[in-house]
């Protein structure tokens, strides 16, 4: 066996990958949170044709709205964010922008959304992402527990946080690319639902392998059956990222917020589920081991 | 021997009606006719360049896909109100429905969440302002004497619920006035007792209640409403003149009917893309059975949207749609599943036959164990999510419970027929060369 437990190491490059996501944070360069969690207004517009951005700009400082944003998307279009703004005042500042600019730039029309969310909302929709995220792993733990052992359970949850908060990580590594919206949480939880099945099926192999081979070293039977399951690992993988990648390629821009997430959710979780998940078992397990032979 | 070959032969017959069945509903499903008169099922957008509105009608379109308004408001008690929250809250409901059906909205949906949080939905709306200042906007409510002289306005209500009274076994409408309101109408009735007083919305007599005794407190009844119906209907009329509650605004989203069909139009050739190439690599990688898993994949598609189409309260979402998109690469997890089982078991030197059966009883656990996670996910969605993100909830639900019952019923079926075919080249399941992979 030419590599025996590679998890320690992939270990490292996670934390340090995380550890990275956090200084980025802690130093403002935090997750990109869009307007569902941030709150505030955003508008979209094409201009049309060449513009100036000096001129929207311009326009925003004498309508007063405080701290604003103005990004270029494709070639004529703009998005202008307003963090703090409250309901009677969106309407107001929608109808002086758009009588500013139009006049502007006559070839100039709203072009998407034009959205709102207040402060509590934003709260409201974090504090919730985090009690779904909290309650599916623990049914997870519950429901892996009563199938196979609490070992089991452990360490699929342990994989299973390992990959959220991977996908958070991303969520700063790629702040420039990505904005963090509501559908993050539903991405969020499929990825609790559905990576955790890599972890199952080589669990379930697992299983069946201790039995066959009750003394050897636990780490070997986790190694053997990795590899067994190794083909089926990687076609479902594939068959999902297909479909998946196809959809953020093709995709509108709500549609990638949800399918960028989602992708770095299933390579994390292919990435825990072999290189991770079953050698944490296989730590527990010798430890039960340890503890049974010393009494 | 004998019973070999009728065996065979009725295996064939089966697959062939399966195949038949499958090419004749997809074919009616795509180009879009009606199985049953009403429209009910019909997949005319799976073409990526047909417009949302040809949807079919049983299968509704969120907002995100369709394009509208969608609000959300907090809502507060008004000081001083002494009345069940619970109730002021339908009261609310009641009213904002009624303002938009009376404009025309009747699609538009109106539904509370949590607890002072109201969601409205309205779709096809093109001026997304006009029609937030109309569920803000009071209907003109007028209360007058026989003479016609004005007694008071709608604002001076502060609440009208239907209810039923048991002395007079008849359903009412209790209301309640404010302050000032109650000053006036203790004056009106002690004027008027035996005369009526007239309710006028928007001009229109609402109704002219008898006076019976002077209503000093401002909290009377109007009875003789013969039904709750037509009680809660006048009391959300009397009550449209003001709202019982204090809404704020949270979260205003509007969604133009282009950018619904861009996000519809994209997502639908996503999902024609990603199906190919899933398909392709099944038959690439698992050669006959490959093709099994597509035939079953095409199955679970076309019982997917029918019972999208049939089960009320699921809408079709961006994310939903997302999801379902997903759905297909997952959908052929179970049969990859079973397909390395099968694979392992033929290499031990099984016939097919029995590596079918072994296939199967091997992976089971493992398919079932995999979706369940999945199906608790997506209920803690549902539970934990609002809008569109419910909408993920409820197709990804559905999707994985259809596509495991596609993946083991409908895979058991044609792999177990194509079984009883005797054929013997194993190579048409898996490759020799394979087995070096595995050491």
């Amino acid at each position: 066996m030419a590599v025996k437990n590679r998890s320690k190491i992939c270990l490292c490059i996670s934390a340090a990958i995380m550890v990275i996501a956090l200084v980025m944070s802690l130093t403002g360069n935090g997750i990109n949170y869009g307007i569902d969690f941030a709150g505030g207004m955003s508008m979209q517009y094409d201009m049309g044709g060449e513009y100036n951005r000096a001129d929207v700009e311009a326009i925003l400082d004498t309508l007063n709205v405080g701290h604003y944003s103005v990004g270029q998307q494709g070639q004529t279009e703009i998005n202008i964010r307003i963090r703090d703004i409250n309901e009677d005042g969106v309407q107001a500042v929608q109808e002086g922008l758009e009588k500013a600019l139009f006049e502007k730039y006559p070839a100039a029309k709203r072009s998407g959304d034009v959205s709102y969310v207040g402060p509590v909302a934003g709260a409201t929709l974090l504090r919730n992402a985090f009690m779904s995220v909290a309650i599916a792993s623990v049914l997870m733990l519950i429901y892996i527990a009563f199938r196979f052992d609490l070992n089991s359970g452990l360490a699929a949850v342990f994989g299973l946080i390992h990959d959220v908060l991977m996908m958070l990580s991303f969520m700063v590594l790629l702040r420039s690319f990505i904005q963090m919206n509501s559908s993050f949480i539903a991405a969020m939880l499929t990825i609790v639902g559905y990576s955790i099945n890599n972890t199952i099926v080589i669990f379930d192999r697992i299983r069946e392998n201790a039995r066959k081979l009750p003394t050897a070293p636990r780490v070997d039977v986790v190694n053997v059956s990795i590899r067994e399951c190794l083909g089926r690992t990687i076609n479902t993988t594939l068959t999902t990222l297909m479909t998946i990648v196809a959809l953020y390629v093709l995709g509108v821009d709500s549609i990638r917020e949800f399918a960028l997430p989602i992708i770095i959710g299933i390579v994390s979780g292919v990435y825990s589920a072999n290189m991770i998940n079953g050698y944490v078992w296989a730590v527990l397990e010798e430890k039960k081991r340890a503890r049974k032979a010393a009494k | 021997m004998k019973k070999r070959k009728n065996s065979k032969t009725a295996s064939i017959v089966k697959l062939a009606v399966v195949l038949v069945l499958t090419i004749v509903i997809g074919i009616l499903g795509v180009t879009g006719m009606n199985l049953d008169g009403r429209g009910l099922y019909k997949l005319k957008s799976w073409l990526p360049t047909t417009d949302a509105a040809n949807w079919p009608s049983a299968l509704s379109l969120g907002l995100d896909l369709r394009g509208g308004v969608y609000v959300e408001y907090s809502a507060k008690a008004p000081e001083g109100s002494d009345v069940s929250f619970d109730s002021l809250m339908q009261g609310t409901i009641n009213v904002i429905t009624r303002r938009l059906t009376d404009k025309g909205f009747t699609e538009a949906t109106v539904q509370r969440i949590g607890t002072d949080g109201i969601r409205v939905e309205i779709p096809d709306v093109d001026n997304p302002k006009a029609v937030l200042d109309l569920i803000g906007t009071p209907a003109k409510l007028e209360f007058k004497d026989a003479e016609g002289n004005l007694i008071m306005d709608g604002g001076m209500v502060q609440t009208a619920v239907g209810g039923f009274d048991s002395n007079d076994n008849d359903y009412v409408v209790q209301f309640r006035l404010t302050g000032e309101g109650a000053k006036k109408f203790a004056e009106a009735t002690a004027a008027n007792i035996g005369k009526s007083i007239s309710i006028y919305l928007d001009d229109q007599l609402l109704i002219a209640p008898t006076v019976q005794a002077v209503i000093p407190d401002g909290s009377g009844v109007i009875n003789g409403m013969g039904s709750q119906e037509r009680a809660e209907t006048i009391a959300a009329q009397i009550q449209s003149g003001a709202l019982p509650l204090v809404l704020t605004q949270q979260k205003v989203d509007t969604v133009s009917a282009t950018l619904g069909d861009d996000a519809l139009t994209t997502s639908v050739t996503a999902a024609i893309i990603g199906l190919c190439l899933v398909m392709l690599l099944m038959i690439v990688r698992y050669r006959l059975n490959g093709v099994v898993a597509s035939w079953a994949l095409v199955i679970y598609i076309i019982v997917l949207f029918f019972l999208m189409a049939v089960i009320p309260g699921i809408q079709l979402t961006l994310p939903g749609l997302a999801g379902i998109v997903l759905g297909i690469g997952m959908a052929v997890d179970a049969n990859v599943i079973i397909y390395e089982r099968f694979n392992e078991e033929v290499r031990a030197g099984k016939t097919i036959k029995a590596a079918v059966r072994a296939g199967f009883k091997n992976a089971m656990s493992a398919i079932l164990d995999a979706n369940v996670t999945t199906v608790i996910a997506g209920i803690v969605l549902l539970v934990y999510g609002t809008g569109s993100i419910q909408g993920f909830a409820k197709t990804l639900l559905l999707g994985v419970v259809t596509s495991m019952l596609s993946a083991v019923l409908v895979t058991r079926f044609l792999m177990t027929n194509i079984a009883n075919l005797g054929i013997k080249n194993t190579g048409l399941f898996v490759s020799a060369g394979k087995n070096k992979e595995v050491q």
